[in-house]
């Protein structure tokens, strides 16, 4: 009995060894020919209203969203947008498991190492949010010295904050740096202006708190794999977009500033 | 009143997809963990320390580390492969390996880690039935599987219930890791409502659906040790 289930055991992990087999994906001669091979550009992007969110129908839109359609229909693509958690980027990226981020992201050193980063196409803020009644202290980095500070771990504001000298709290989603402030763990953090619009203020849950001064002025780009030739692709599409006005809308549509 | 149907609803689709890899993994792992023991118990020396290894490495790393690992790994390989200029049947292999579902790769790193916990669970249970039965079956002239699943597995089964059922609540928990690779579960949802309507409480409502599922759990895990207390040893 015993004997029979040993062998049972040693088949099975010999079958797991092998299984897989068979399906064979090879590597084309570049990133881009890899991509048309699929005959898809798969977008790795988080929720993140105005860039990409759901709408009521529970399809994507957004700025970014309209954007990667919009390259996605020059490259006779099809584009599949994929949730991914934003720790998670590189590994997903690297993984060919998505082919690019696209959702507003800072361009950070942290970026221009991990990936191919296309051009900025737009200009974000970092700001500080702070409950209302701090408002008229709270305005520079000069006054938040000494502060309990929070900020989305490794992200921009996370940078800013600590390049001003600043103690950051790190929590692990801008939203939950928002709470620290608004359950008093933290008296102000470090946000995406655009974030910060759409968490504060009246007709929020955050009605009691607001935004001052920003921290700094950002970019933001398009990862693209390491070497990928996808990045010059895009670089050129973005300015073809650019000069026939589709942009520009766009940012009109999203109130957002298109970079130069 | 619209407002938390609409959280309820999404939240549930969440709570589906987490349920959906608590069944699968048990699936796996239930009969898995068994056959795995009798590795761990194998006269066969190579065998049983290739599987002592085995459980060794699976219990003693992060759940989360094993689903980055199997989710990730395979893409990462075939991308270095690609810059290396290696391409051979193992990254062809790899690569096939990669276009694995999420919720394949999940089901597979929960299936693998969980197998190992009740391996031992199910190990324990074995051995603490007394060779005096398994001699007395022979006495009587049974071979030694009727000895096994006539005399020994209810017993082992009424002794494996409490530990088993520790093990599978944690299950019903653990499913919330799978969101690392992109598994859509009830916590990513219940962050999603953060994220987009800057509204908290969905989160903590999530604890709701475990604390319901791991009750009925739990009066079910109690009526079974119930059914089984005839048995007294």
């Amino acid at each position: 009995m015993k004997k029979i289930l040993a062998l049972i055991l040693a088949v099975m992990m010999m079958a797991s060894v092998f299984a897989g087999c068979g399906e064979a994906a090879s590597d084309a001669e570049g990133d881009l020919a890899y991509i048309e091979n699929k005959g898809k550009l798969v977008v790795g992007i988080t929720s993140y209203e105005p860039m990409n969110y759901q709408d009521e129908n529970g399809e994507w839109t957004g700025f970014d969203t309209e954007f990667a359609l919009a390259v996605g229909e020059k490259l006779d693509l099809d584009v599949e947008f994929k949730e991914i958690e934003w720790d998670n980027k590189w590994q997903e990226l690297e993984s060919k498991k998505i082919d690019c981020v696209w959702n507003g992201m800072t361009i950070t050193e942290e970026a221009k190492v991990n990936a191919s980063v296309t051009d900025a196409y737009v200009i974000n803020a970092q700001v500080i949010v702070c409950k209302a009644e701090a408002a008229g202290e709270l305005v520079d980095a000069a006054a938040l010295a000494g502060k309990t500070v929070a900020a989305e771990v490794s992200s921009a504001g996370y940078q800013v904050g600590t390049d001003a000298g600043l103690e950051i709290v790190e929590y692990a989603t801008q939203a939950d740096a928002v709470m620290a402030v608004e359950s008093g763990k933290a008296e102000a953090c470090i946000i995406d202006i655009t974030m910060a619009n759409a968490m504060t203020g009246e007709g929020t849950s955050y009605p009691n708190l607001t935004y001052t001064g920003s921290m700094s002025e950002e970019e933001y780009g398009i990862a693209c794999r390491k070497d990928s030739d996808l990045t010059a692709k895009i670089n050129a599409l973005m300015d073809e977009l650019i000069a026939d006005g589709t942009l520009t809308d766009l940012a009109a549509k999203y109130e957002l500033t298109l970079a130069e | 009143m619209n407002y938390f149907l609409e959280v309820t609803l999404q939240l549930w689709e969440g709570f589906a997809v987490a349920l959906e890899l608590f069944a699968l993994t048990l699936l796996f792992s239930l009969p898995g963990g068994l056959i795995l023991s009798f590795g761990s118990m194998s006269r066969f020396a190579p065998l049983k320390w290739l599987v002592k290894v085995f459980v060794w490495i699976i219990r003693g790393t992060p759940l989360m580390l094993q689903l980055v690992i199997i989710y990730f790994g395979p893409g990462l390989l075939v991308t270095w492969a690609g810059r290396a200029g290696v391409d051979n049947f193992f990254i062809d292999w790899m690569a096939a390996l990669n276009s694995m579902d999420a919720m394949v790769s999940a089901v597979l790193a929960f299936s693998i880690n969980y197998t190992c916990y009740f391996s031992e669970i199910y190990r324990g249970g074995i051995e603490s039935v007394s060779r005096g039965q398994y001699e007395a079956g022979q006495v009587l002239g049974m071979t030694k599987p009727q000895i096994f699943f006539r005399v020994v597995l209810l017993q082992v089964i009424k002794r494996i219930v409490p530990p088993m059922s520790n093990e599978i609540i944690t299950l019903v928990k653990d499913t919330s890791l799978a969101r690392v690779i992109t598994v859509y579960e009830i916590i990513w949802a219940g962050q999603k409502f953060i994220k987009l309507d800057g509204v908290i409480w969905p989160l903590f409502y999530t604890g709701v659906f475990y604390l319901v599922f791991n009750g009925l759990l739990t009066l079910l895990f109690g009526y079974i040790e119930k059914k089984l207390s005839y048995f007294k040893s």
